[in-house]
């Protein structure tokens, strides 16, 4: 596979301010791509170079083969982008939104309407289409975002933070929409988001954190890297298996009336659970998630507050 | 070229399908013509009733509605480029940028809608100027005057875009730009000397009028406006009465002992527009590369 993107030693600064502090990733083509990190890691400052629309200090980036600050337009032809905010205009329609951002890419206006009839079906939007864009609900608009990222037929669909604010149900079918884009297409799609569960439907994750990357990797490298999986014991006699956890020099801790210990995989759990069989009363196996894996890398749970 | 006609067309529906915007650019007209009819119309006719007789209605009514028509090219223009603060801050600019347009594709199409809506409010405040006119007793304007008003409005409303955009270059945020509108709407009416005739201004005044440029609008729409209606009252009158009237009104400006002639008039209302535009042009690119 060829890397569509490629980012090396990138850096920004804000004034005094370091927001990334010297990154390297690539971004195979036609996989989904997510950049995970808490708010104010450097994620949409990352996006933002790569899409043209900030200098970086220092660092190169290569998108589709075309050298960020050098061919420029060439880039802004290749992706869409739906941005953090909602920004199409609340007074027209989604259809005259599209039709109006859809100019700028310099197509024939026989080529625009197929360009922009394909976008609204792609993003499901027909059934608002001739209303306007002020006056539609929050899912509605994400996927009207959509559209509008959609109509030049970019190679390269860029989101940042295309589910939050959303209620779960939304965020499921916004996330499908974009799913399923991704898979009937083949177009690469780079996401970021602080919800990890969605970062573990990924292809492929990059964490950044304080403007550094701190881990990639497929959602089971990492997984299998940086979360444990534990062993949860209900024991029948609490003293018993408490002697008996300590001859065999097993480390575990209580919680909750039952005894948890760290395992290597989950398959680790079976001789320990034979061994014990006689003094407990049922056991549970829980292989790590993502969120346990974000913890390790980054020190620190995903902060949710917005900001 | 279908890059700034589509953002064009954009800027437009965003602007007259926002109704306060639209009010808000008529409410000077609206303020002006309700100062007149419920105080100052009476006064004014009266006070010229011995010098105009019986067309005194009439000239006071062309006198006061040219007046409105060159505040409205500024203050049409500024809620048209309203648009242009709105997108920067709404950060919907951001997605133009993002999209392979030129920057001055972009900044043409607020300067060419803001000229349309300038130019489209100006025809609106015609058309209830001549009512207004009519209702008074006066007559419609003729087809020559007609004509040369509307060539004059096209200069006035250039003008004013070019010096609103000069403005509007500076503005980062919503409210800046609302509180300096409100203030250039309010002072809009003295600086162009439309509440008061200029001859009864203290002469420090008289100078910060002629020096702004929208006035020279003013003074060339009085001269359309009232030309009928003049000629009419002061058909058998000495030539010195007839000049010491349009000077005491501002119909035609005169620095020192010399007469503006129109073509002066003309001559400042497109050096500002051009002026102006180059200086804003130089803003923002300035800006850009920051």
């Amino acid at each position: 596979m060829s890397h569509i993107i490629n980012v090396s030693s990138l850096k920004k600064n804000y004034g005094n301010v370091k927001a990334v502090k010297g990154i390297d990733f690539h971004v195979n083509e036609g996989e989904l791509f997510a950049f995970v990190g808490p708010n104010g890691a450097g994620k949409t400052t990352t996006i933002d170079i790569i899409c043209t629309l900030l200098k970086p200090d220092s660092g190169a980036v290569i998108v589709n083969g075309y050298t960020l600050g050098k061919q420029d337009d060439k880039i802004r032809k290749n992706i869409g982008i739906v941005f953090q905010d909602n920004l199409l205009d609340n007074l027209l329609t989604i259809k005259e939104n599209l039709y109006t951002r859809g100019s700028f890419y310099g197509l024939s206006s026989k080529e625009l309407s197929a360009a922009v009839e394909k976008a609204a079906r792609a993003a499901d939007v027909e059934s608002f289409y001739n209303r306007p864009y002020g006056k539609i609900s929050g899912g509605q608009r994400r996927r009207a975002d959509i559209a509008r990222a959609l109509v030049n037929t970019p190679k390269i669909l860029f989101l940042d933070e295309p589910t939050t604010g959303l209620d779960p149900q939304t965020r499921k079918s916004v996330w499908d929409t974009i799913r399923n884009l991704q898979k009937g297409t083949g177009m690469t799609v780079f996401l970021t988001t602080h919800y990890m569960e969605e970062a573990a439907k990924a292809d492929y994750i990059a964490i950044i954190d304080n403007g550094r990357i701190s881990a990639k990797g497929t959602p089971s490298e990492l997984r299998a890297k940086y979360s444990t999986d534990t062993l949860r014991l209900i024991s029948k006699d609490n003293e018993r298996l408490t002697t008996f956890l300590n001859e065999q020099n097993i480390k575990f801790i209580i919680s909750s009336g039952a005894f948890i210990i760290n395992i290597s995989n989950t398959l680790g759990a079976l001789p320990l659970v034979n061994k014990a069989e006689s003094l407990i009363s049922g056991f549970e196996v829980i292989s790590g998630s993502m969120d346990d894996a974000f913890v390790k890398i980054t020190g620190h749970v995903m902060r949710e507050d917005a900001g | 070229m279908t890059v700034m006609i589509n953002l064009i067309k954009r800027n437009l529906k965003l602007f007259f399908r926002d109704r306060t915007s639209v009010f808000f650019s008529l409410l000077a007209v609206f303020i002006i013509i309700g100062l007149y009819v419920l105080f100052l119309g009476d006064m004014m006719t009266n006070n010229f009733k011995e010098l105009l007789g019986s067309n005194s209605r009439f000239i006071v009514d062309s006198w006061v509605m040219a007046g409105i028509l060159s505040v409205i090219s500024i203050t049409s223009t500024m809620g048209a480029f309203h648009i242009m603060i709105e997108d920067a801050t709404k950060k919907i600019s951001k997605d133009f940028l993002s999209a392979p347009l030129k920057r001055s594709q972009l900044a043409g199409g607020y300067i060419i809608s803001s000229f349309i809506v300038g130019v489209i409010m100006s025809i609106a405040a015609l058309i209830i100027s001549e009512i207004y006119i009519l209702a008074g007793g006066g007559s419609l304007l003729g087809l020559m005057s007609l004509l040369k008003l509307l060539g004059v409005m096209l200069l006035s409303v250039f003008a004013s875009s070019a010096m609103v955009f000069f403005i509007v270059s500076f503005f980062k945020s919503s409210s800046a730009f609302a509180s300096a509108s409100t203030i250039i709407g309010t002072l809009i009416g003295f600086l162009t000397g439309i509440y008061i005739p200029i001859g009864s201004l203290p002469s420090g005044v008289q100078t910060a009028i002629k020096i702004f440029p929208i006035s020279h609008s003013a003074a060339l729409f009085r001269q359309i406006m009232m030309e009928a209606p003049m000629s009419k009252a002061f058909a058998n009158a000495p030539a010195q009465v007839v000049t010491g009237f349009k000077q005491m009104m501002g119909i035609v400006f005169f620095f020192g002992d010399r007469e503006l002639s129109p073509l002066i008039n003309m001559l400042v209302l497109i050096v500002t527009g051009v002026v102006f535009l180059a200086l804003a042009i130089l803003n923002i690119s300035v800006k850009k590369k920051q």
